[in-house]
């Protein structure tokens, strides 16, 4: 098997068009909304929304879909035991011994809505804009300097990375390993975590090194120039006095 | 007429924290526009000394100048990165960045150059190096030549007077090779080059520093520092191909 990072093309949207640093602030703010729900009404309408935005950015169906699953994957846990965690007198079902109370199984649901439109919107910052116009974008509203540039050099790495654990994968295979559930194995893989850690560390040093010959003081520069049009912060206003809407509905 | 000093090594050594000496009372100087090798087996300490040079290591005082800011005085070495280029052994140590042209912008938005003239730079370096088209590309993607043609913009970005280059043509296809080569030959700054191609060399520089367990072991010029087969061989060097076909007796 091999690993690697694959770079997709931003497909032309009225996402893609839009100034990345309204785009970042009004995505943030409605995360920060939808965060804030409690009950199940507001929260389908909102995961509605998120999809219907997924397809005005053009995102591809499979890639929605295949995020999506692993996103339910990731919550699996936290879902499959709200229900019988919340207890309340109110009407149950029983499972077998156990009582799930419909409290639970509602919050389970909101639950999973608010998870699966937060992971949308941050899929549609990621998928509509290149990430270092984004990281810009990020640096340009105030995110602190030394956050952006650890993004930015993490972006940069992880297919360096990838590709090194490619190559210990192949030596070990060359060299006869195979991977089993045994002490050997642990062991192996141990020592090439150890590896790649070390080779993580010396790389480290000479990038650090590369920078500061280029007069690198600390303060991350970035070459990007942003304009605002009146569409940029229209589409702002749409998403903030949306959410509003949203979380005042809520709160009702 | 006499030529400006560009780089001078007055016994200048270098001491790991391991104990491992890297350098031992090298000396040499090397004047403003010449073009100068480094050549040695591994671990002779070319690479300790270029980063000697650069200010990336720390040492004694007044034993080395780099057109006359002392590398290990912490407030010339703030003037280092505008007067030496450094291009490091391996592109993915120097190509940090998430696009080839922040890379190359990265030094002069380091050096306080406006956004205009940081576009004129990266534009005009990228055109040096044969990649006017590539600006937009992620790194990590470019093929090895081109990550090594990147390295070198990104250090032509910052205008240097000295450019250090460490082993340039490692990594490259002979077509990349020879590409490297006319653009370095193209170059009118001083060059410094840590190198195991002895071939490039020939190409390139007029003056060659032997360097072995840390010490000048002979400084002269290129074929006839190169051609010296006992001397090469006792120093884990070999004489290039192309000048043993010209001297049969050298092989």
């Amino acid at each position: 098997m091999t690993i690697a990072v694959r770079e997709t093309a931003v497909a032309d949207s009225r996402f893609a068009r839009w100034d990345a640093r309204w785009k970042l602030a009004a995505l943030l703010v409605a995360s920060v909304g939808v965060a804030t729900l409690r009950q199940p009404a507001p929260a389908y309408v909102v995961l509605i929304c998120s999809l219907l935005m997924c397809a005005i950015a053009k995102l591809r169906y499979r890639h929605v879909r295949d995020r999506i699953l692993l996103l339910l994957f990731g919550i699996l846990p936290f879902i499959a035991i709200l229900p019988f965690a919340i207890a309340d007198d109110g009407p149950a079902r029983t499972i077998g011994f156990l009582r799930a109370s419909e409290r639970g199984l509602i919050q389970a649901a909101v639950l999973v809505a608010r998870c699966l439109t937060i992971g949308l919107l941050a899929m549609i910052l990621s998928r509509t804009a290149p990430i270092p116009q984004t990281l810009a974008a990020a640096h340009a509203l105030y995110v602190p300097a030394t956050l952006v540039l650890i993004a930015q050099l993490a972006f940069r790495y992880i297919g360096v990375l990838f590709e090194e654990a490619r190559r210990l994968r192949i030596a070990l295979w060359c060299r006869g390993f195979r991977a089993k559930t045994n002490r050997h194995t642990y062991h192996t893989l141990g020592s090439v975590a150890g590896a790649l850690l070390v080779r993580g560390g010396e790389r480290a040093e000479r990038v650090s090194a590369a920078m500061h010959c280029r007069g690198f003081d600390g303060t991350p520069r970035v070459l990007q120039q942003f304009r605002t049009a009146p569409n940029d912060i229209h589409g702002f206003l749409v998403v903030l006095f949306g959410t509003a809407a949203i979380v005042l509905w809520d709160r009702l | 007429m006499e030529r400006a000093i560009a780089l001078q090594a007055r016994e200048a050594t270098h001491r790991y924290a391991d104990g491992r000496v890297a350098l031992d009372r090298v000396t040499f100087t090397i004047a403003t526009g010449e073009s100068v090798a480094i050549v040695g087996p591994n671990g002779a300490g070319k690479t300790t000394l270029f980063l000697r040079l650069c200010g990336v290591l720390s040492g004694a005082r007044d034993q080395f100048s780099v057109l006359g800011l002392d590398p290990a005085d912490p407030k010339h070495r703030k003037q280092l990165p505008q007067t030496v280029g450094v291009v490091f052994q391996n592109p993915d140590d120097q190509l940090f960045s998430a696009t080839v042209t922040e890379d190359v912008a990265f030094g002069p938005l380091n050096l306080g150059c406006s956004e205009s003239e940081t576009r004129a730079r990266v534009e005009e370096s990228l055109a040096r190096v044969g990649l006017p088209e590539h600006g937009d590309r992620v790194p990590n993607k470019l093929s090895g030549g081109e990550k090594r043609r990147a390295a070198l913009a990104t250090a032509l970005a910052m205008r240097p007077e000295i450019l250090l280059l460490d082993e340039p043509s490692m990594f490259l296809d002979p077509r990349g090779r020879r590409e490297l080569i006319a653009l370095i030959r193209e170059l009118s700054c001083t060059k410094l080059i840590a190198t195991h191609d002895l071939e490039l060399v020939l190409d390139t520089c007029s003056r060659v520093i032997l360097l072995d367990c840390g010490k000048v072991v002979a400084d002269g010029p290129t074929v006839e520092i190169l051609s010296d087969a006992m001397r090469m061989e006792q120093h884990g060097l070999e004489v290039p191909q192309r000048l043993q076909r010209s001297s049969p007796q050298l092989r």
